[in-house]
């Protein structure tokens, strides 16, 4: 059936083209004949490959051009998928496709749903919109992909769109105590909003969102969730109306500011001392002064002055921070 | 009579020392600095028929094995199972006092709590129900206000009677941990009570919860009896670790902890009343003077400034007065004991040796007057958070500076003063570089030389050797973090305790105490290397000399009988005598020259004298050098020796000297620069082996040496290219 259509593809285009008195028409004529019988969504490249494997030696603008000319007369059309190059497809008149492309592999899945192209009409007619065409294309992950993906990556390698648990920190204490300050931690369930504009990703938990990084999202593990259909728009009105806890590292903290301990890092002996001064989980903390040379500072806790360095401050994470009234 | 030991714990700042003092009247540190006393103090009490034996642990926060004071105060109270426990607790600072109670009472002893500093918690504001506190815990507790020496008694009576009602162990209320920790520790504590009968000596509850704070000591221990008993058990503890951590999302030691610390807040919640009338913090608003942002550091610098002046400038009164009293003893035993070798060995080996030692008595007591002082008022800890940042650049803790501060005073005690840092590496690097701190005995030689040969500019340069040692040190210490003592700093985590106003008495003790141990560790080791000094000075006896000096005498004192036989002017007479008397004096000095030269420290200088060239010392000083390792304030007598002025140090004398032998500023300067940097004397070598290692005193031999020479080949190597003589 394919090649019958084909060959009343080659007899449009044999007419419509010397009708049109297009140069070089024997050249372009077999640069058809391969495109049609390569039944992918092919670059420019490739084409020329294919050509070549035919012992067709072309320049790749010539082809590109022709393959212009295929496009405004309606032979092919053009599919640029996820920023990369130019890909061109068949276009078999009254008969339209839509594509699943997997954002991993780049492969593309071409269906056929009559039902949903019924919707689609119903749903513009819903609308008062008058369809005159359209285009679909469903980005995701093809079965091979998720079959081989790892339970396991950094958000860095998390593409937009993806619905993920944050399984762990890994990364230094400062960067653990960096991520805990911006109010993330393991358990969390995110979305990944964008991962565009310069290595940066814009995740969302709950109705917050965050902007991390690349380094630091190297940082993030994450898991892939079971429902990774639900796309970012849940619990939005569970948490409308907690207010958000404000995070803060004691070594953050200005003199006068107080809060409850959050949290207490560090390794060895400091955690193990800091403990045992009483600086604990849900302690009360004051920043009484910094030093002259600003390192240490002091802080009042149970009821008695500690002074500690900047950088072991910076283990301590803050929250309800108040600025004292008096001051 | 009955015996009983009683050990006394607490925290640091909880008055725990000056409960001791009350107890025994021992001589025995008081300070305000966190973990003055590392050393296990003992004293002996004979009360109602009880002879007492009282042992002051270290003070500490917890018994964890993370520094020495931990260690040695868990070890005692496991091991030697004293007969009662006497935690002293700082009233105002209940709740976290009752942090390190709550480890005592795991260890199944007799305890006893002494609630210090009650009138203090009550000025704050602060009630304590101590009936109800006694209840909960299930243990005695007695109000003392230690300073006051209130509440002793009772607190002595009330330790005996505990005692004597549980000698085999008391099992104190202990801390409630939730149901999933409370069953490993009761699966532990089976497998303990089935495998592990040997540690029966521990309380095995005590120890399932060290194993599942992982506590390092205590796997140690396990693995010790049997490797393979150990696995197992360390398999279970682990994995108990772990579920701990899925349960609450936590390491293990902060869920015990805050399990810990829970159970605490209930009890403090129970027991102590706070009234909303809270005075004034006067602590507080001193430290917005002292530890102000603009003035601090100024008035930091300031009490620095008073310290050393007091020592250094009132300390030079008493040093002459001894000075004199020396040499007045000296010459009374010199008219009195007959010539020969026995004299020679009493004059300028033992009283020459136990001389240099207490000349420094006067300045070494009012440094550690000012030293007992900060620390008694509570200033030391301040200075610490001043000076963190820049000890922070050497890569060492804000403490370190006291040490090193001291050792411009003395570098012995300062070296035992490196014992309040908690981190060994930390420990050793400090006392490394201690020694670089110009200590006071090196003083005398810069005096002599730099008055000699830079006149009006010697204050500047003397000056500028304490700097060049400070930079030394400084240079030194990031060297050492460097390589061979790499690894991250102790955490400066510290209490800034309350002022306090210093009692005269503890001051007393403090300065006498540490001052006695000067004497007593430096006495005895200075004497011997008096002595031996002295010998190799003074051998071997039969020296053949290069002109026959007893011969030249005779012929002088002959000329000179026979001129005055001759002449009859009683003027000329006494003139001819005097002039024969100070040729003679001429003669012997010569004598005494070539004596030395020719003695056994005379051929060692001689033998070294390549060695010292290439700096631009000769080896006269080269040997005095040597004879410095004794006591750096050797340098200056043995040089007066060797320059043939004779063995008392007339300063105009030996000046004259040092400028006839062709010293130069130069070579003054580069000696100096020497003695500055090298070995420091016997005695801070021996300190440095008793609390290091043996090996880093070697090291510190070593090093040194090759520091100061370095230092003064380049100082004396450029200074010839740049054309000073």
């Amino acid at each position: 059936m394919m090649n019958i259509r084909h060959e009343q593809e080659i007899k449009q285009f044999r007419d419509l083209f010397t009708g049109e008195g297009v140069d070089e028409f024997e050249n372009r004529f077999k640069i058809l004949e391969v495109f049609l019988r390569i039944e992918q969504h092919v670059t420019i490249e490739e084409l020329v490959d294919h050509l070549r494997q035919d012992k067709i030696s072309m320049e790749p603008d010539f082809v590109e051009e022709t393959m212009e000319f295929l496009c405004k007369f309606g032979f092919a059309s053009k599919l640029k998928l996820n920023n990369g190059p130019v890909r061109y497809e068949h276009r078999h008149l009254g008969c339209h496709h839509d594509h699943m492309i997997c954002t991993k592999c780049g492969k593309i899945i071409e269906f056929r749903d009559e039902a949903l192209e019924k919707q689609q009409v119903q749903l513009a007619a819903a609308y008062g919109f008058h369809m005159l065409q359209h285009k679909m294309m469903i980005y995701g992950i093809c079965s091979d992909c998720l079959k081989k993906r790892e339970l396991i990556i950094s958000l860095a390698r998390a593409k937009q769109g993806e619905h993920l648990k944050i399984e762990s920190f890994a990364g230094g204490r400062k960067a653990q105590m960096r991520l805990a300050s911006m109010g993330l931690r393991p358990g969390d369930i995110i979305d990944v909003v964008s991962t565009q504009g310069g290595g940066q990703s814009v995740i969302a938990s709950g109705a917050k969102r965050f902007v991390i990084g690349q380094g630091l999202s190297r940082k993030v593990m994450v898991k892939y969730t079971e429902d990774s259909q639900s796309f970012g728009c849940h619990d939005i009105d569970d948490s409308a109306g907690v207010k958000p806890v404000k995070l803060m590292l004691l070594s953050e903290m200005k003199q006068g500011q107080e809060g409850i301990i959050a949290r207490v890092g560090g390794h060895g002996v400091l955690r193990r001392r800091l403990l045992e001064m009483g600086i604990n989980r849900g302690t009360k903390v004051h920043v009484e002064k910094y030093a002259p040379l600003k390192d240490p500072l002091e802080i009042i806790i149970k009821g008695y002055h500690v002074s500690l360095r900047v950088e072991e401050a910076s283990h301590i994470t803050i929250e309800n921070i108040v600025r004292e009234n008096n001051s | 009579m009955k015996q009983l030991t009683i050990a006394l714990a607490g925290n640091p700042n909880s008055g725990k020392t000056t409960i001791f003092n009350d107890l025994t009247g021992a001589r025995q540190k008081v300070g305000n600095w966190p973990g003055v006393t590392v050393e296990k103090k003992e004293g002996r009490l004979k009360k109602n028929g009880y002879d007492l034996k009282i042992v002051d642990l270290p003070g500490t926060y917890s018994l964890t094995p993370f520094s020495m004071e931990e260690i040695a105060a868990r070890d005692f109270i496991l091991n030697e199972k004293p007969d009662v426990v006497v935690n002293i607790i700082d009233a105002a600072n209940l709740e976290r006092s009752l942090f390190l109670a709550m480890q005592i009472v795991e260890l199944d002893r007799p305890v006893v709590f002494a609630l210090n500093m009650a009138d203090l918690a009550k000025s704050k504001g602060m009630v304590i129900d101590t009936e109800k506190l006694s209840l909960l815990l299930n243990l005695p507790v007695v109000f003392t206000v230690a300073n006051k020496g209130k509440g002793i008694d009772d607190l002595i009576d009330t330790a005996v009677n505990e005692a004597e009602s549980f000698p085999d162990g008391k099992k104190g209320r202990k801390v409630i941990y939730n149901r999933e920790i409370n069953s490993m520790i009761s699966h532990l504590v089976e497998e303990l009570d089935r495998d592990f009968k040997e540690l029966i000596v521990y309380p095995n509850r005590w120890t399932a919860i060290k194993l599942l704070e992982d506590d390092k000591v205590v796997k140690e221990n396990l693995q010790q009896i049997s490797k393979e008993r150990a696995a197992v058990i360390l398999k279970h503890s682990e994995e108990f670790r772990h579920r701990i951590e899925d349960l609450f999302q936590d390491d293990p030691e902060i869920v015990l902890t805050d399990e810990c610390y829970g159970f605490i807040a209930g009890i403090v919640k129970e027991t102590l009343l706070i009234s909303s009338r809270k005075k004034a913090d006067i602590s507080r608003n001193i430290d917005l003077v002292l530890t102000n942002r603009f003035l601090g550091l100024p008035i930091f610098v300031f009490f620095i400034w008073v310290m050393f002046q007091l020592t250094f400038s009132l300390g030079a009164y008493p040093t002459d007065w001894i000075n004199s009293g020396v040499s007045l003893f000296s010459s009374f035993l010199g008219g009195i004991l007959p010539n020969g070798l026995f004299k020679d060995l009493i004059l300028n080996g033992i009283v020459a040796g136990i001389g240099s030692v207490i000349i420094f008595l006067p300045n070494i007591l009012i440094l550690f007057f000012c030293i007992a002082l900060f620390e008694d008022t509570g200033y030391m800890a301040r200075a610490a958070f001043l000076m963190d940042r820049i000890m922070h650049i050497i890569g060492l803790h804000g403490k370190s500076f006291i040490p090193m501060l001291m050792g411009f005073g003395c570098n012995v005690p300062a070296i035992m003063a490196a014992r309040t840092l908690e981190s060994r590496k930390d420990r050793i690097l400090t006392i490394l570089i201690t020694p670089f701190m110009s200590c006071s005995a090196r003083l005398p030689v810069y005096i002599i030389l730099a008055g000699t040969f830079f006149g009006d500019k010697a204050g500047s340069v003397i000056f500028g050797l304490y700097l060049t040692g400070i930079l030394a040190a400084i240079a030194s210490g990031r060297l050492l973090r460097a390589t061979l003592l790499k690894g991250a700093d102790a955490p400066f985590v510290m209490e800034l305790p309350s002022y306090r106003m210093p009692m005269f008495k503890s001051l007393m003790i403090h300065m006498w105490d540490r001052s006695r141990m000067f004497l007593k560790k430096m006495g005895g080791v200075i004497l011997v290397g008096s002595v031996v000094i002295w010998a190799l000075s003074a051998f071997p006896r039969n020296i053949t000399f290069s002109r026959d000096y007893s011969k030249a005498i005779d012929t002088i004192k002959n000329e000179v009988s026979s001129q005055i036989l001759s002449s009859k002017d009683k003027t000329l007479k006494q003139k001819l005598k005097n002039e024969a008397r100070t040729k003679i004096a001429e003669i012997e000095k010569k004598r005494e020259q070539e004596r030395a030269s020719k003695s056994y420290i005379g051929q060692i200088g001689r033998a070294v004298e390549p060695f010292f060239k290439p700096v631009g010392i000769e080896w006269r000083s080269g040997v005095s050098l040597i004879a410095g390792l004794v006591a750096k304030e050797v340098v200056v007598s043995t040089i007066g020796v060797l320059y043939g002025v004779g063995g008392k140090t007339d300063p105009d004398a030996l000046k004259n000297a040092l400028v006839h032998s062709g010293m130069t500023g130069l070579s003054a300067l580069s000696m100096m620069i020497f003695v500055l940097l090298y070995i420091p004397c016997i005695a801070t070598v021996t300190a440095i082996w008793k609390e290091a290692s043996m090996n880093w005193a070697f090291f510190t031999l070593f090093y040194t040496t090759m520091v100061a020479w370095s230092a003064s080949f380049l100082v004396y190597q450029t200074g010839l290219l740049l054309g000073f003589i």
